[in-house]
């Protein structure tokens, strides 16, 4: 760990060094411990030091951006040259974003000393813990192992110091016997409240079935999709839907549609930084704090996403959502949430007649036309049919290509219990995510195996 | 020295060295150190204006040691003796407590160590352009792609990668190289009520990027480019879909590229063989019993993995293990015959030595096995003898979507531009063309693989493997390929 008070000091040292119209400084510092492991070994475990650091210059109405991997000052100097010189070369821009208000937060409330001082011989003990209990159901274990601390830091010549610790931990187990594997994962800012034993129990439900896998014709089929699979969707969403620019450049299927019922009453998605149960951030990356942010309010398209440039070009305050600097894809969510249903997945499951549950999908793909909402992707692990409300026998690989356009129209059921959904290798970002019970979710191959 | 040139007076040979020392003192079975120093410049223009120019800088070490038949490793940007001490110690730690659970010996295949460097090839340092020069080149392509009402978004990019990598390890290597990367394209949508359109070039997700300098963006003519992306985005806002059954297909390079890079060049990585992606990216169908028996493709198909091609983003002088830079065949005359691999992997299947395919992305993680530059070698046929007998099918160009099951089995892709084709002869443009397939039945469908005269070398910059996830550069080559039989769609 840095610690607030030197990161801050070298960040706002920087800042009043740097003379120059304006100048925004944000820095990401992060620890992170993997251990990775197949077949009852570990095959690869790392430790892992970083620090970037971005400047964003402004002279005389040009930008110049420079990132550096390191706090030497001598190397964060070149990196302030080197945006300077890239702002005397630059054009002027059409419209210059002013710098955000000034905003001090300071939040250590996500860090977990637990999590942060937990040691390698520790993570080893949990592992060798879940071995012997696989082992135990003759099953074998493979998957990952991760904790991690991250400080977060913006300042800008406009007086803003924001500052952010946190921890996180997190784990992916995949049990896997005789024909089936089973899938469980979870994250938590304190490693003393991730259940890896429950999470191992989780997967070995999906593993541990002596039915054979069957191939379903192909064609359209109820689903009930649990939070992961859910959230692998919407996080799609995120990125082709909800970010000002898409809607700019009318490829989101936003754009147009603003008013409009463009999904079922049973759906509305926010996005929301400040959720305590979540991975929140207190900040985005301009030091703008993060605002709940409606995106479509029980079915219908509500809102988007903006940063400073992309509000002053709709004539919105920025909701916190700016990426790094260098970043050219405009305003995202990070932080998607999914409003909760009233309605449970085992009572899903029970109101199902014929049907597929779906825990996650497989190499999920937006692009196909992000205006219809049009995806394709792959189911994996734990997909099991589902015959007059009861789990029956387990589904080998089923491809769907989906609009959710269409999908999210016919909502037959919300979970009230919704999961937290994250990569804990990833830099910031998670998603709050129910069950959800869709009336027809179209599939269109099948893998050979 | 100016903020954009690597500084290499302040090498730290000496640290490396000092290193090496250490971790033979503590005892370690086996172990390497690593210094990247990366330089990567972005620029692009949106709009007839520069959205973002950025340089990034980074550097650090990562080391790697191998203690009781169990790896550990540890990487850090601070370069102070005392802080890579502390990761020295950190390394051994994490081996010493995997070797707890780890029972099972890890022997690593043999490589003679060498005393070496490597300089990619590059007629002109792309970090010695005056940016002003690059940005009015990148204004001048942008504003040829703006214009008529429908369009939408123009955006023109350039990418720069400059890295030096110093190698050293407990058996004697000592390896320097430098590799600089250029690549540059467009990109323009267009839109028309509800009809939204895509089309880039000189291809998709920044694929044009080359081991070369500066004169590879001129090669590009992006201006030329332009005129042409312009008019095909426009035509497909007026163009039909194609007609959904089985039909005759053939690829251009552009999208040969994605079907090699999901189908081929995934599944025989052999660290994702033996099972250890399986918690994440998945397996692979192309296990260890099929090397040497699996028919994947007709006698058309040979693809190798070739990390000596000039030019290509998957190419070195030598791997992060010191392994040098090889040619492997992976698949000949449609047999599966060979793995991308590393020295841990390759002594898993008593191979006589590694592929040399195991690289990191940067200083702050560990290598892996990846693809060097996987490339499908070239037939004889031009693309009109390709064409000939085709009574119906499609031409289909440019990647736009890709999806892959976890064992690389079923497909999906579809590319930004399809041309139908009826009796032999290209005729109209079709838009938003999809096909699927199972990976050993499509490549049996190949018929016919296009001459060395219109093979292409593309890039894959953003290769995704691995936890932390490592975004690495491979490369892919091809020429024009036919497949009879494949199922297509329209993606709606």
């Amino acid at each position: 760990m840095i610690g607030q008070a030197k990161l801050l000091a070298t960040l706002s040292g920087l800042v009043k060094r740097t003379r120059v119209d304006g100048v925004s400084v944000c820095a990401h510092a992060k620890t992170r411990r993997v251990f990775r492991f197949a077949f009852d070994a570990i095959h690869q475990d790392l430790i892992q030091d970083s620090v970037g650091v971005t400047v964003k210059v402004v002279r005389d109405g040009r930008v110049g951006v420079a990132s550096a991997g390191t706090l030497e000052p001598k190397s964060l100097q070149r990196c302030v040259q080197a945006a300077l010189e890239i702002a005397k070369h630059s054009p002027p821009p059409e419209i210059l974003a002013s710098l955000p208000p000034s905003h001090h937060l300071r939040s250590r409330r996500d860090y977990a000393a637990s999590t942060a001082r937990f040691s390698a011989a520790a993570c080893v003990e949990e592992l060798k813990h879940l071995f012997r209990i696989c082992q135990g159901a003759g099953a074998t274990l493979a998957g990952s192992l991760v904790t991690g601390d991250d400080e977060f830091a913006v300042a800008n010549s406009s007086g803003t110091a924001c500052y952010a610790a946190s921890t996180i931990a997190g784990a992916k187990l995949v049990t896997m016997y005789r024909k089936l594997s089973g899938f469980a994962s979870g994250v938590h800012r304190d490693i003393k409240r991730l259940d890896l034993e429950g999470l191992l129990k989780q997967s070995l439900r999906q593993s541990l079935c002596e039915a054979e896998p069957v191939t379903p014709p192909l064609g359209a089929y109820e689903v009930i999709l649990e939070p992961q699979a859910v959230g692998e969707l919407v996080e799609w969403l995120g990125y082709t839907a909800f970010g000002a620019k898409s809607v700019a450049e009318r490829t989101s299927l936003m754009a147009g549609r603003m008013g409009e019922h463009v999904f079922s009453p049973e759906i509305t998605l926010y996005d929301d930084g400040t959720e305590a149960s979540t991975l929140r951030t207190p900040f985005d990356f301009e030091g703008t704090p993060k605002r709940r942010t409606m995106l479509i309010d029980r079915g219908v398209a509500t809102g988007i996403v903006y940063d400073t440039a992309y509000g002053e070009r709709f004539n919105q305050p920025s909701t916190g959502h700016a990426l790094p600097p260098d970043e050219v894809e405009g305003p995202l969510p990070l932080h998607l949430a999914m409003a909760p249903g009233r309605t449970s997945l085992e009572a899903m499951i029970r109101k199902c007649r014929r049907g597929l549950l779906i825990p996650r999908f497989h190499y999920v793909n937006g692009l196909l036309n992000p205006r219809e909402a049009l995806m394709t992707g792959l189911t994996r692990e734990g997909t099991f049919l589902i015959e007059h409300g009861k789990l029956t026998t387990p589904v080998t690989t089923l491809r769907f290509t989906q609009s959710l356009l269409e999908a999210f129209k016919q909502v037959l059921g919300v979970s009230k219990e919704r999961r937290v959904v994250a990569d804990p290798n990833q830099d910031m970002g998670c998603a709050l995510m129910p069950a959800l019970h869709l009336a027809s979710f179209k599939f269109t191959g099948r893998s050979a195996s | 020295m100016t903020a954009r040139q690597i500084p290499t007076s302040s090498l730290p040979r000496d640290l490396l060295d000092q290193l090496i020392r250490l971790l033979k003192r503590r005892g370690v079975d086996y172990a390497d150190v690593r210094y990247e120093h990366l330089l990567h410049e972005s620029l692009v223009a949106e709009q007839g204006r520069v959205a973002s120019i950025s340089l990034s800088e980074s550097s650090g070490i990562c080391i790697r040691v191998l203690v009781n038949g169990s790896w550990g490793v540890a990487a850090t940007p601070h370069l102070a003796r005392a802080s890579l001490t502390r990761a020295a110690a950190s390394a051994i730690e994490l081996a010493k407590a995997s070797s707890l659970i780890n029972r099972l010996p890890r022997p690593l295949s043999p490589v003679q160590p060498v005393k070496a460097s490597h300089r990619s090839r590059f007629a002109i340092d792309p970090f010695d352009v005056p940016l002003g020069k690059k940005i009015d080149y990148l204004l001048w392509a942008n504003t040829t792609l703006m214009g008529p009402n429908a369009i939408k978004r123009a955006t023109t990019h350039m990418d720069f990668h400059k890295r030096r990598k110093l190698f050293c390890s407990t058996d004697g290597a000592a390896i320097d190289q430098l590799i600089i990367e250029s690549g540059a394209g467009l990109e323009v949508v267009a839109q028309q009520g509800d009809e939204t359109q895509v089309r880039s070039a000189p291809n998709s997700h920044h694929g044009a990027l080359s081991q070369a300098g500066f004169e590879y963006v001129k090669q590009l003519d992006l201006v030329g480019e332009a005129g042409k992306a312009q008019e095909e985005v426009l035509a497909l806002l007026r163009a039909p879909s194609p007609s959904a059954g089985e039909t005759t297909l053939i690829l251009h390079p552009t999208q040969v590229v994605m079907q090699l890079h999901e189908s081929c060049g995934h599944p025989v990585e052999l660290d994702r063989a033996l099972g250890q992606e399986l918690s994440y990216a998945g397996g692979s169908f192309m296990t260890p019993e099929h090397l040497g028996q699996l028919r994947y493709g007709s006698q058309h198909v040979n693809i190798v993995a070739d990390a000596t091609i000039p030019g290509g983003v998957g190419s070195f002088g030598f791997d992060d293990e010191g392994v040098p830079a090889q040619c492997v065949d992976i698949v000949k005359e449609g047999l599966f015959v060979g793995y991308l691999s590393s020295r841990e992997s390759a002594a898993r299947l008593n191979l006589p030595g590694s592929g040399g395919a195991m690289r990191a992305d940067g200083w702050s993680v560990a290598p892996l096995v990846r693809m060097t530059n996987v490339n499908l070698q070239p037939g004889n046929a031009t693309l009109d003898e390709l064409l000939h007998g085709v009574k119906h099918g499609y031409l289909l160009s440019t990647n736009k979507s890709w999806s892959i099951d976890d064992r690389r089995l079923n497909f999906q892709f579809s590319t930004e531009i399809g041309w139908e084709i009826t009796d032999g002869r290209i005729g109209g443009v079709v838009k938003n063309p999809l096909y699927t397939g199972i990976t050993p039945q499509f490549w049996g469908k190949c018929t016919g693989v296009g001459r060395k005269e219109d093979w292409q070398l593309w890039g894959v910059p953003n290769c995704a493997k691995g936890e932390p996830m490592q975004l690495m550069h491979v490369g892919h080559g091809s020429s024009y390929a036919r497949f009879d039989g494949v199922t297509v769609a329209p993606a709606r």
